[in-house]
């Protein structure tokens, strides 16, 4: 094809070169017509190469069309959902504590009680306790008993109601698991672009600013890092090495 | 012994409130930072200091700065109670003079301990 083009080409140019050596400047307009006209359709060629190309970029990145997807709408419903495992976790927890403590005075009164009646017992098996001491412990006896019944069921009911409780973490693990999804994601997409965009990339030099070493980061999930303690043991050695 | 107890998530919050009644303290007050828990600590009356690091506002370590810089209340106790784990915290936390640095999650009986250690300190000097 180019050959040919080439070939057409020289003819046009040998005409021309012909005509004018001729001073047949009629013909040589026409040949410097024909040459010019080769030249556009040479242009027009690639413009149209370049249109294709063009054309096929834009359609790659309409195969990614989930990005923008993953953009307006999954991660701000991520969001919501991420905001959802605060909420529900608190209030799991709030509920929790709430039981506990409405049952630690339960189990307070009924040691507290056991214990009175313990040391009356005691005395009455050694034979140190009179008469009206020992009816007064009867009644002691007598209201306990229904007491240790009633605060017993409703112990135990609280405890049913904790377990209840904690049927956040299946709801909760559900919906990190999906964010853990998403995110893993929106990770192989961005690597994809970074791979498009990337290509005529050099790298950057890193920032000069220095890092924050005492940045709060909340729990360290990854124990392994040189500059992380793992447990209470750990923070006290450090301390203690310091003159703590 | 009124005791402050700093810390952005309520549950947190509650949670040492309930331990350290178990531990006999039952005077307590709370704040959810360290902007909150300044005109508190401000206002007088409080003897002792719970904060954790990370929180929205003014952070623990912050906070800790402050009260140190601060005339009347320079020799608060401060005992911090957070995630943050790292090396160079713990040590800027020792350095802004913290007395006692426990690490979430925790137990009743290391709090128990460490109070019990700042006291002993306190009383010893």
């Amino acid at each position: 094809m180019e050959t040919q083009n080439n070939i057409e080409l020289l003819e046009a140019a040998r005409a021309l070169v012909t005509a004018l050596e001729a001073d047949d400047e009629q013909q040589a307009q026409i040949h410097l017509a024909n040459l010019t006209l080769a030249q556009e359709s040479e242009l027009f060629h690639d413009v149209g190469t370049l249109t294709r190309e063009l054309h096929q970029s834009l359609s790659n990145f309409n195969v990614d069309s989930r990005l923008v997807d993953l953009a307006e709408h999954d991660i701000p419903d991520t969001r919501e959902r991420l905001n959802y495992v605060i909420t529900t976790t608190e209030e799991a927890a709030h509920k929790t504590l709430e039981l506990i403590d409405n049952t630690l005075p339960l189990s307070d009164s009924l040691k507290l009680t056991a214990q009175n009646i313990e040391e009356s017992w005691h005395r009455f098996r050694m034979r140190e306790m009179g008469v009206d001491e020992f009816r007064s412990l009867s009644e002691e006896i007598e209201s306990y008993l229904p007491n240790v019944k009633k605060h017993s069921e409703q112990i135990h009911e609280n405890l049913l109601e904790m377990t209840q409780a904690q049927g956040f973490q299946d709801l909760t693990g559900q919906v990190i698991r999906q964010v853990i999804s998403l995110v893993g994601e929106v990770e192989d997409k961005l690597v994809g672009l970074v791979k498009i965009a990337g290509k005529h990339q050099t790298k950057r030099p890193k920032d000069g600013n220095e890092v924050d070493l005492i940045k709060a980061e909340g729990p360290q999930i990854n124990k392994d890092k040189p500059n992380v303690v793992n447990n209470q043991d750990e923070v006290d050695d450090l301390l203690s090495s310091l003159g703590f | 012994m009124k005791i402050l107890i700093v810390d952005d998530f309520s549950t947190m919050r509650r949670i040492i409130k309930n331990l350290l009644r178990d531990l006999g303290f039952n005077n307590t007050t709370e704040a959810d930072d360290g902007l909150t828990a300044l005109p508190i600590l401000k206002a007088g009356g409080i003897d002792f200091l719970v904060t954790d690091w990370n929180m929205p506002g003014m952070q623990g370590i912050d906070l800790l700065k402050t009260v140190r810089a601060d005339e009347t209340l320079s020799s608060m106790p401060v005992l911090m109670v957070t995630a943050e784990t790292k090396r160079e915290q713990i040590i800027e936390a020792a350095q802004a003079g913290v007395n006692g640095y426990i690490v979430k999650p925790f137990t009743a009986a290391t709090l128990k301990d460490k109070i019990d250690k700042i006291f002993e300190r306190i009383d010893a000097s």
